[in-house]
């Protein structure tokens, strides 16, 4: 009970806090807000700012992404954390560690009669489907720093066509192929990788995240090819994460935590 | 006529003939009288109706199109210029749009099948003229 009202009191304080916050905000839909008019003597606006130097800098044709895995990379990294952490607490509440041997909570459906013409014509589909998804996946992925798509949306499409498999062909098929070893430390490795790139560039001398200072590791021709690629490569960490939470939730939720049986 | 009108008249009519499939399938979905035809109609109607709608979309994007090929010529340099600059990227959008069809093509019948399956392991009974244990091999028989 203590506890609860500890809650409310950090609930309440901290809304205090953000619509205290709030009062400094400028007007609704003021010409001279930062975004819209610019700060008083350094002339352009945030906006204008973006749309004029994001190619010249980072050779990203699509501002969108730039502005999301570089300028406020820091933000998109704490989503994959989120996103990692959101796959632990669905593992700290469903998964069940210690089971009876050979007592499932759900049976598996005898297949053998009944269920062989559905097999056949949901599998096979499926078996054509699964590459071509999961190649799609790639390509999204692949163009994360280039164009619309990206890592999440990328990682989401590669997890759905693993959770195909298993709705498909058995839970336990899709576990040989990415075994809950394998998830847990794909959605760590995400977040590392993520958080290695932005380190790599502290470790050179210059910010956290801030990509141009990979250059000479990278031997880009100048600084925003630099971080072309290093937009990649923080999009390829969080598919890590998002893929292998994605197929987490469901394995979960499929088997009650029991990563056995399943539907 | 020129080329534009003719191929606008074929997408619209491809698509307003999918818009017709899919008022068939929405009638079908509302006033058959029992799960399996509902989904009979559903399936069928919405695979050939996305069919016919996407692949006008597909004919539409041909409508600058040039069919007579005349930038093209026999050296690497004019075909580069037509796949990556010229007409090149419209057939990009059509084999995406075609792609998309056999997509649609494949997992559209799957998706219907495995909902009335399971429709079936879940005991739903079919709307059959004569009632009883034997009835659906009956009526498949006589």
């Amino acid at each position: 009970m203590a506890m609860k009202w500890l809650a409310l009191v950090a609930v309440v304080f901290t809304g205090a806090l953000l619509i205290y916050g709030v009062s400094d905000f400028p007007d609704w839909g003021s010409a001279d807000s930062p975004a819209n008019g610019g700060i008083e003597g350094a002339g352009r606006s945030v906006s204008q700012t973006f749309i004029q130097e994001t190619k010249p800098l980072t050779h990203v044709p699509n501002m969108v992404t730039a502005v999301l895995a570089d300028y406020r990379g820091y933000d998109t990294m704490f989503e994959t954390v989120v996103v990692f952490a959101a796959g632990m607490a669905i593992f700290a509440v469903l998964r069940v560690l210690k089971t009876v041997d050979g007592q499932h909570s759900r049976v598996i459906r005898d297949r053998s009669v009944d269920g062989d013409h559905q097999r056949i014509i949901v599998g096979t589909t499926c078996k054509i489907l699964i590459p071509v998804i999961q190649m799609f996946a790639l390509y999204v992925v692949a163009h994360g720093h280039h164009s619309p798509g990206g890592g999440f949306q990328g990682g989401v499409i590669l997890g759905a066509s693993f959770i195909l498999l298993g709705l498909s062909d058995g839970m336990e098929t899709a576990m040989e192929r990415l075994s809950e070893g394998k998830f847990v430390a794909m959605a760590a490795i995400g977040v590392l990788i993520y958080a290695g790139i932005g380190l790599l560039s502290q470790f050179v001398g210059r910010d956290f995240l801030d990509y141009g200072a990979l250059q000479p590791l990278l031997g880009t021709p100048d600084e925003g090819w630099a971080r072309s690629h290093a937009m990649l490569g923080v999009e390829v960490g969080v598919t890590f994460t998002v893929t292998a939470i994605m197929f987490a939730i469901y394995v979960n939720l499929a088997s009650k935590g029991e990563l056995k049986g399943g539907l | 006529m020129d080329q534009a009108g003719i191929i606008t008249i074929i997408s619209v009519a491809l698509i307003a003939l999918g818009l017709l499939f899919f008022l068939g399938a929405a009638i079908g979905l509302f006033r058959f009288p029992d799960f399996y035809a509902r989904m009979h109609a559903a399936g069928k109607g919405d695979t050939l109706s996305s069919l016919l709608v996407v692949l006008g979309f597909a004919v539409y994007q041909l409508h600058d199109f040039d069919f007579t090929f005349s930038t093209l010529e026999f050296n690497l340099q004019s075909w580069k210029a037509w796949m990556f600059h010229g007409d090149g990227l419209i057939i990009l959008i059509v084999l995406k749009l075609i792609a998309i069809c056999a997509f649609i093509m494949i997992t559209s019948p799957t998706c219907t099948h495995a909902l009335m399956d399971a429709g079936w392991e879940d005991g739903i009974e079919p709307e059959l003229k004569e009632k009883g244990a034997n009835a659906l091999a009956k009526d498949i028989d006589g």
